[in-house]
């Protein structure tokens, strides 16, 4: 146990404490009606407390045992509003789903630490950094030489621990609980969801980083190949699926899959400064967009509390047939703009950050990890490239896909909503679009400009790579040009095709819902992962459990044990004495053993 | 007070607490108890002060003769750290299982009290016993408290958990009185010298014998333990003896009575066989890890509420094995840890599914239907509390207990080994011990599944018209019990030291004995 503070936990300090701040202003608002305010306000502190542990965790065991205090908070968050039975599932969900990436996090570490376990000597194990070299770089360094962590070893313990990192930060195929997570009250959303505990796992192996590279200390290694294309499907999938969600919070949460399987991606090519440059800038811009869409359902949910029986469905139906609230459907909103303005704003500047439009902060770190992709020599680096490049595109459509049918057009509910004031809600939105903008500009170097009139070739490490950097130089992981142009324009386009369909009325969604049914089932059943587990575990995992435990222990053992006791006190008549629990029988088996123990200590007496 | 006497005194207090229950009047009794239970508590923190944990000898030893002929039979008492922890865990879960018994001991005050506390004297004996005989009397003593307890305070089928309990403790108890008489003979050849009961002495004689004598001795002595810890395939007498058992005695008997098992193990079979413990580390990592998460499916398939609790015991208690079978130091401390755990949490559990039941009248997950939160907010959250110490979460004692198994498991110095297993390809027993943790750490998930599962059936979700304005949340009573085993459970989370200092010398002394008597090839550079 200890602390530590070094340039990436301090970035990831200013992630967690201004967004936990910002958030718990927030809830004064959001929360305030709630009859567990106070509750809300405990579990909220125990939440910051734990995730500052984490970050400046000074060893792999510290990190686990914080790494699971913040999944407990996210259990008792999103599990909030206990009554509804989905909260219920999904809290139980996201709490499960993570064992199960944290029981192959800790087989990896086991196993990490079986391989060097000579090497720690009496010294704290498994330290991040250590000034006498007790730490992750020196134990790899040590075991590769004496031959105790090969290569091949290394890349299936990073792989193990790797689960870890995907269930926490919601990669594919450890994913499903994100998106449920979502019936947890929205500042939980904004702060542990899209901000914080989700960012852990990039943070995770950021902070692991040796034990993903070769045993040398290389980026070209198997297991960073896997992170970047775990990465990769992640990004891609996460945003068709949420091409057609309508929830609002959900679509967010796609996005917030989708922008962490950027960051996968980012450290998995080697962009070590770019993956947690997209963290940092990705947890301002998304934790307002979900503060944002807090406002928009707050504000709207009085004009459906009304319908009693509804809301009766809405608290008993499972997950799996779960409706959508009113209040959150993007089909019952538009035209908000004009109620509610300032949010309105912010979520502009948050969609447009996301989509990487040119000038926010979105655009300076997504460009980085994309243009980190082309120049990778991995396998297959091309395809996950342009994968990126693609999902950027869809990015871009789907945000501005919700904020036209939040914000724009014509508003499509029944009873108007209460025209916005400020509020104690507004004020957090407006603090964070300042970082939504601003925290991009730490990707230039002031002298890029002279550089740009004046044409000098070489390039400069940005501000964030001077700060942050893995190995002994900052790297020049600057964005190039070409790529930058390439992914703008699939933004830009995102953009207007959103624009197209959703304020023109091009009749694209109608073509897609009928021409391609299938691909439009697939993306909104969300890829039919949940149907697949819950198939795994309620048609086939419990039944199997159910027929082994009956056949073995109600069966054979059972059985056995009562033939042996059967055989052990001699009798079938004493059997039958014995279901009566009689005096007799106590006397019995009083007699028996004493018989037993004469007849012992006759035949074991000692001879002669 | 002479500190000489203070383990009779300790032993005395429940006894005499009989006759004081028994003359006085019937509305004492509970009083009566709850007073003698604290004598306890206080006289174990006495005892603990008396002990130096560094000093591996036994402490506060009285000795008498009991029996001279034809065995030599003591009465014998002592403690060193590691029973010292095991003593307070008794005298602590005696006491709020006392409080606990408010409704239960309504009936027939008299006897059931001075039962549980023949039962708390027969427990505390056990832990302090220093001659082998005297630890068998006491260790077969608790049976008859036990059985009553169930048979007359059980739920409907009482008579057939405590027959079935009877009948398999008995059965172990066979094997233990086999082990031990071939103990004295085996030991009666290599010279009179040696023939004695007392335990000090055989865990300095019994080493002598040949691994293959030791392996026999450990064998039968193990059965027992293993039916009482309980360990597959011995195990299936603890769901039915918890279903029909009230809840205090529930608590004392996931609390205390599997400890017996458990203390066993540690103190006889590693103890007196090292030898045989060197052969049977692998299959006992195995049996642990098997029992940890065949148990946690039993949990699984369960549709009585207490049953889960009752599996999860089982599962827990695989990590004791788990941990004795890897023979290495933090395996060792990691089982020993968990006894005490396991024992705060487990009478945690057992008392909340009490408060529950003691509402609703059913233990049938399905007919509670969940939702019970909303008028019984304060048993939500201490279930809560003990439902995440149940499944291992940081900051929580079952959380310190696990890690440290685990840890110990792969540095065990049989993992170290390239010793090739008796069977086809050359499967080393380093990846038997690998396998084992695998399988082990697979129990993580159910355990999270099966409790979560549970607390969601039982609190979340909307809750079922019949319990409407009909339930109450926590009594005062119940609420000095739940939140003084929160206390504990949280203290030891936090600061394991507390405890681990009383017996870690000890343990790792036990542990490097042990070792040091694996005796195949290790890798060069693993204890350089």
């Amino acid at each position: 146990m200890g602390v530590m503070v070094d340039h990436l936990a301090a970035i990831m300090l200013i992630v967690v404490t201004t967004i936990s701040l910002l958030v718990q202003v927030y809830t004064h608002g959001y929360m305030r009606e709630d009859t567990g305010y106070s509750r809300f306000y405990s579990y909220l502190s125990l939440f910051t407390g734990s995730m500052l542990g984490l970050v400046v965790s000074t060893n792999l065991f510290e990190s686990y045992f914080f790494w699971e205090l913040v999944g407990v908070c996210s259990y008792f968050l999103i599990g909030f509003w206990w009554h509804k039975n989905t909260a219920a599932e999904a809290c139980m969900k996201a709490f499960v789903v993570n064992r199960i990436g944290d029981f192959g996090f800790l087989v990896g570490v086991l196993w990490f630490l079986s391989a060097t376990y000579g090497f720690w000597n009496g010294h704290p194990v498994l330290m991040f950094s250590d000034q006498a070299g007790y730490d992750l770089v020196g134990a790899i360094k040590w075991a590769a030489s004496n031959g105790s962590l090969t290569a091949a070893s290394l890349t299936a313990i990073s792989v193990w621990m790797l689960m870890g990192p995907m269930a926490k930060s919601a990669q594919l195929p450890l994913h499903v609980w994100l998106a449920d997570a979502m019936e947890g009250p929205t500042p939980i959303s904004a702060l542990i969801h899209a901000a914080t505990m989700v960012a852990a796992g990039v943070y995770l192996i950021a902070r692991a980083y040796p034990i993903w590279l070769t045993p040398q200390g290389t980026t070209d290694s198997a297991g960073l190949a896997i992170v970047a294309w775990v990465g990769c499907i992640t990004a891609f999938a996460a945003a068709t699926i949420a091409l057609t969600q309508f929830d609002i919070k959900r679509v967010l949460a796609w996005s917030t899959v989708s922008q962490l399987g950027y960051m996968f991606c980012g450290l998995g090519v080697g962009a070590y400064t770019g993956g947690i440059f997209h963290l940092f800038n990705h947890a301002f811009f998304k934790a307002m967009l979900f503060l944002c869409s807090g406002a928009v359902i707050h504000g709207l949910h009085h004009c459906f509390s009304h319908d009693r029986d509804l809301k009766k469905r809405l608290n008993e139906v499972s997950l799996m047939d779960r409706l959508i609230p009113p209040d959150q459907d993007l089909r019952n909103m538009g035209g908000l703009k004009e109620y509610m303005p300032i949010t309105s704003f912010c979520f502009l500047i948050g969609c447009l950050s996301i989509s990487g439009f040119p000038g926010m902060s979105g655009f300076f770190s997504k460009d980085d990890i994309i243009s980190s992709a082309f120049r990778y020599a991995g396998p297959g680096h091309e395809l996950l490239a342009w994968g990126l490049v693609i999902t950027a595109g869809l990015t871009a459509f789907y945000m501005f896909r919700a904020y036209f049918l939040t914000f724009e057009g014509k508003y499509r509910g029944k009873e108007k909503p209460h025209k916005e004031t400020l509020s104690v809600m507004n004020l957090p939105l407006l603090a964070l679009v300042i970082p939504s903008i601003a925290s991009g500009y730490l990707g230039m170097n002031p002298g890029m400009w002279s550089q740009i009139f004046g044409g000098t070739p070489t390039p400069l490490p940005n501000v964030f790579t001077q700060f942050l950097h893995w190995g002994p130089h900052p790297e020049f992981e600057a964005a190039d040009p070409t790529v930058m142009l390439i992914s703008t324009a699939f933004g830009l386009g995102g953009i207007a095709l959103a624009y197209m369909v959703y304020l023109n009325n091009l009749g694209l969604n109608t073509w897609c819902q009928n021409s391609l049914k299938l691909l439009y089932q697939f993306s909104w059943k969300k890829w039919y992962f949940d149907e697949a587990y819950i198939w795994f575990s309620q048609k086939f995992a419990l039944p199997l459990f159910r027929t082994a435990w009956n056949l073995i222990d109600m069966t054979i053992v059972d059985n056995m044990v009562n033939l042996s006791s059967f055989v052990a006190v001699g009798s079938g008549e004493m059997l039958r004495y014995s279901e009566n629990g009689r005096g007799q029988w106590y006397a019995l088996v009083i007699f028996g053993s004493v018989s037993a123990l004469g007849l012992l200590y006759f035949l074991l007496r000692p001879l002669g | 007070m002479d500190p000489q006497h203070l383990l009779t005194i300790l032993l005395l207090i429940p006894l005499a607490g009989i006759l004081f229950i028994v003359f006085l009047p019937e509305q004492w009794s509970r009083n009566t108890s709850i007073v003698l239970a604290g004598l306890m508590v206080l006289v174990s923190a006495v005892v603990g002060k008396n002990i130096h944990p560094d000093n591996l000898e036994m402490q506060l030893v009285e000795k008498m003769t009991w029996i001279s002929w034809p065995l030599p039979v003591e009465y014998h008492v002592g403690v060193d750290g590691f029973s010292f922890c095991l003593v307070m865990l008794t005298s602590i879960v005696t006491l709020l299982a006392i409080i606990a018994s408010e409704s239960i001991g309504k009936t027939r005050s008299r006897l059931y009290y001075s039962m549980v506390m023949l039962l708390t004297a027969s427990i505390t004996g056990v832990f302090i016993s220093l001659d082998l005989v005297q630890f068998f009397v006491l260790y077969e003593l608790e049976l008859i408290p036990m059985y009553f307890l169930i048979a007359i305070w059980g739920g409907p089928r009482r008579d057939y958990a405590a027959m079935k309990f009877l009948i398999y403790t008995f059965f172990g108890g066979i094997f233990m009185l086999g082990g031990l008489l071939y103990l004295y003979y085996q030991l009666g050849l290599s010279g009179a010298q040696y023939q004695t009961f007392d335990m000090v002495k055989l865990s300095t004689f019994s080493p002598i014998l040949t691994p293959g004598v030791q392996l026999i001795g450990c064998l039968a002595f193990m059965i027992a333990f293993l039916i009482k810890l309980p360990s597959f395939p011995f195990h299936t007498w603890l769901p039915d003896a918890h279903v029909e058992a009230p809840t205090p005695i529930s608590m004392i008997l996931a609390g205390l009575l599997l400890k017996m098992g458990s203390y066993g193990l540690v103190r006889i079979c590693m103890g007196f066989f090292p030898d045989a413990l060197a052969v049977l580390g692998v299959p006992l990592m195995i049996l642990g890890a098997f029992n940890i998460v065949w148990a946690a499916i039993a949990c699984l398939v369960q549709d009585d509420m207490k049953r889960v609790i009752a599996f999860s015991s089982v599962s827990h208690m695989g990590f004791v094995t788990l941990g004795l079978g890897s023979l290495s130091a933090a395996g060792l401390n990691g089982a020993i840890f968990q006894m005490i755990s396991h024992g705060f949490i487990s009478a945690l559990l057992f008392f909340m599914v009490g408060t529950v039941y003691d509402r609703c009248h059913t233990r049938q997950i399905a007919e509670l239907g969940g939702g019970l939160a909303k008028q019984m907010p304060a048993i939500f959250y201490f279930w809560m509390l003990a439902a995440l110490a149940n499944l291992g979460l940081p900051a929580l004692s079952g959380f310190v207990a696990e890690a440290v198994v685990f840890y110990g498991t792969f540095t065990s110095p049989i993992a170290a080994s390239v010793h090739v297993m008796p069977v086809p390809f050359a499967i080393t027993q380093a990846d038997f011990v690998h396998g084992a943790i695998v399988l082990a750490a697979t129990g993580v998930i159910l355990s999270a599944g099966y409790m979560l599962w549970l607390l969601k059936r039982l609190f979340y979700g909307p809750e079922l018209p019949k319990w409407s304005g009909h339930l109450s949340d926590m009594k005062p009573y119940e609420m000095v019990v739940a939140a003084s085993f929160s206390v504990f459970i949280i203290g030891l989370g936090i600061y394991p030291l507390a405890i681990t200092s009383q017996y870690t010398p000890l343990a790792d002394r036990m542990a490097k004995d042990t070792a040091a008597k694996v005796t195949v090839s290790m890798r060069p550079q693993q204890f350089e």
